[in-house]
């Protein structure tokens, strides 16, 4: 038994689970921010009836970004008004720094006017994105 | 990485991991460089042949799956083939540490690998996607600032 290597392994598995809690608590959690310009950050323009352009920042090799692609497309069947715009941070690194997004993936929503409504990152908690859209969507 | 690689069942990810995590607590316990070194193997018949070969897979399809109902979602393999390339990167390191004797960087490339696995195994974080997207801004960041400089 190697002393150094038990000590080593306890401290891991102290961090890991307290960085797991943290990043679990963390997820889907929606949190306001002041960006601007998100519709050419996606380049495109508001149709006449889009409200919320939602801008999804992924990496090709990220579950979760698939799982946040697939809910958001079940929102906008549901809910008229929301646009969708998934950027590869891997090509366009500058979109994530512009919106100082680290995280894959990150949904950065934005108003007609391409001010930010709200962002969060990992994979949307969906009755909570829901609602927090309903002041720009109008009621369900 | 291959496009036509069949989809995992995210369960035997998981299951993957947990044992992965086991593997590397006992390297980190005895010390031991040529398991280590087997990880290191697994991690690679992983990344580069598709995890339908790599041995912790299979235990789960032969053991494990045949017990629980079918899975009711379906995980893409090229996340978790580049998950398992950081491991074997890893793994590759620390067994080089423990076999000439700088016991430290085997104990510390044991130990990011264990983190990773355990995020897995336990809360099903894939820490090798998250690092993606990190690594790839900050190599961008770099080449763009060569560039204009």
């Amino acid at each position: 038994m190697d002393p150094i290597g038990l000590l080593v392994l306890v401290a891991a598995l102290l961090l890991a689970t307290a960085a797991g809690l943290l990043l679990r608590r963390r997820d889907g959690r929606i949190r306001r921010g002041a960006a601007t310009g998100g519709w050419a950050l996606a380049g495109a323009a508001p149709g006449a009836e889009d409200r919320v352009l939602l801008l999804q920042l992924s990496s090709p090799v990220c579950t979760p970004c698939r799982r946040t692609a697939e809910l958001i497309d079940d929102l906008r069947a549901r809910r008229p008004g929301v646009v969708h715009a998934e950027i590869d941070v891997a090509q366009r690194p500058d979109v994530a720094r512009t919106l100082g997004v680290l995280r894959t993936p990150t949904v950065v929503a934005f108003d007609r006017a391409g001010a930010e409504l709200l962002r969060l990152s990992g994979l949307p908690r969906r009755a909570d994105l829901d609602a927090a859209l309903d002041p720009v969507l109008g009621p369900r | 990485m291959s496009v036509s690689d069949p989809q995992l069942d995210p369960r035997g990810v998981r299951f993957a991991a947990a044992l992965t995590t086991v593997v590397l607590a006992i390297v980190l316990l005895t010390g031991s460089g040529w398991l280590l070194a087997a990880q290191a193997v697994v991690f690679a018949l992983a990344a580069f042949a598709g995890p339908r070969f790599a041995p912790y897979p299979l235990l789960f399809r032969t053991f494990v799956a045949p017990r629980l109902s079918p899975p009711t979602e379906r995980e893409d393999a090229a996340p978790v083939r580049f998950s398992q390339l950081v491991g074997f990167v890893f793994a590759l390191v620390g067994t080089i540490g423990y076999l000439t004797g700088l016991a430290a960087l085997g104990v510390v490339a044991t130990a990011f690998a264990l983190v990773a696995a355990f995020l897995n195994a336990a809360f099903g974080f894939c820490l090798g996607c998250e690092m993606y997207a990190l690594i790839h801004r900050f190599r961008t960041d770099r080449t763009t600032q060569g560039a204009s400089a």
